[in-house]
């Protein structure tokens, strides 16, 4: 099934966000995960968050220039 | 030695190690602080900049820091506020999709734009491009993309991220839920052009 012109599962989607983010009382998140278990649609969707998340962590990422390692470490206040 | 001087001595080499101690903590969170500074401003160059005037002013007010306290919170803190008083750069209010759709649009997108038969939808997101994800990310209204930067990229809890920037936790969780859908919504829309 694809395509929904509006959200099958309004409800939950207010309780996806903070049920990823870990900010969920315990009575919350056993809520959150005894619907989850029953709606193979808000199942995809949670799966689908946990991999845009890590998409896109993985897609901005940059790593430091080496030279401004170096020039922070002689920021430091000589001994 | 009088005894005086000789406690003084002994002061001065425990702040000593205090400040050697916290600069090193602090340099072993410089990857992280880049990361996000990158992602903060436009160019590697002024990101280059921003994080070493965040440093400065770390180490030059490294008293000011509670030991005990999260050290990577107080790093984060002058590196947004360094930031703000840079004078971010005007910004267009990117032209996205209507926030009434779903956070879901994206996902629904995608989904649907799967009408070939592949069985596998889990790698839904192996569509999207990372360029894109670069330029949503950088499009995003600043208050927005500060705090999904902060949750999302740095890993601070809801908590951390209101203190840093110093507002309400009811606002980083609205910023965050906006930001996160913004992103999601012009992914979706560079994902079904091309």
């Amino acid at each position: 099934m694809s395509g929904f012109a509006f959200d099958p599962c309004d409800k939950c989607e207010q309780m996806m966000q903070p049920y990823l983010d870990r900010y969920l009382t315990d009575v919350e998140i056993k809520e959150a995960e005894e619907h989850l278990d029953g709606c193979e649609y808000c199942r995809k969707r949670y799966r689908f968050e946990v991999e845009f998340r890590t998409f896109v962590r993985q897609a901005v990422a940059e790593p430091m220039p080496p030279e401004l390692k170096a020039k922070l470490r002689a920021l430091r206040t000589p001994l | 030695m009088s005894e005086a001087s000789e406690s003084s001595a002994r002061q001065l080499a425990t702040d000593a190690r205090d400040r050697v101690r916290f600069e090193e903590e602090a340099l072993d969170l410089s990857d992280q602080v880049y990361g996000v500074a990158r992602r903060l401003v436009g160019s590697r160059e002024e990101a280059e900049d921003l994080v070493q005037e965040t440093y400065a002013r770390a180490f030059r007010s490294w008293r000011s820091f509670q030991p005990g306290t999260n050290l990577r919170a107080w790093l984060f803190r002058i590196l947004t506020n360094l930031n703000i008083d840079r004078g971010r750069k005007v910004q267009r209010t990117p032209d996205l999709q209507p926030l009434e759709e779903s956070d879901y649009f994206l996902y629904n997108k995608l989904e649907e734009s799967t009408t070939d038969g592949t069985p596998d939808e889990r790698r839904v997101v192996d569509r999207l491009s990372q360029n894109d994800a670069v330029t949503a990310l950088a499009d995003l209204p600043h208050d927005f993309r500060d705090v999904v930067l902060l949750v999302d990229l740095a890993d601070f809890t809801y908590s951390d991220a209101a203190q840093i920037l110093d507002i309400p936790i009811g606002t980083v969780m609205s910023r965050l839920h906006r930001g996160r859908r913004m992103l999601k919504g012009t992914l979706a829309a560079s994902a079904t052009e091309s």
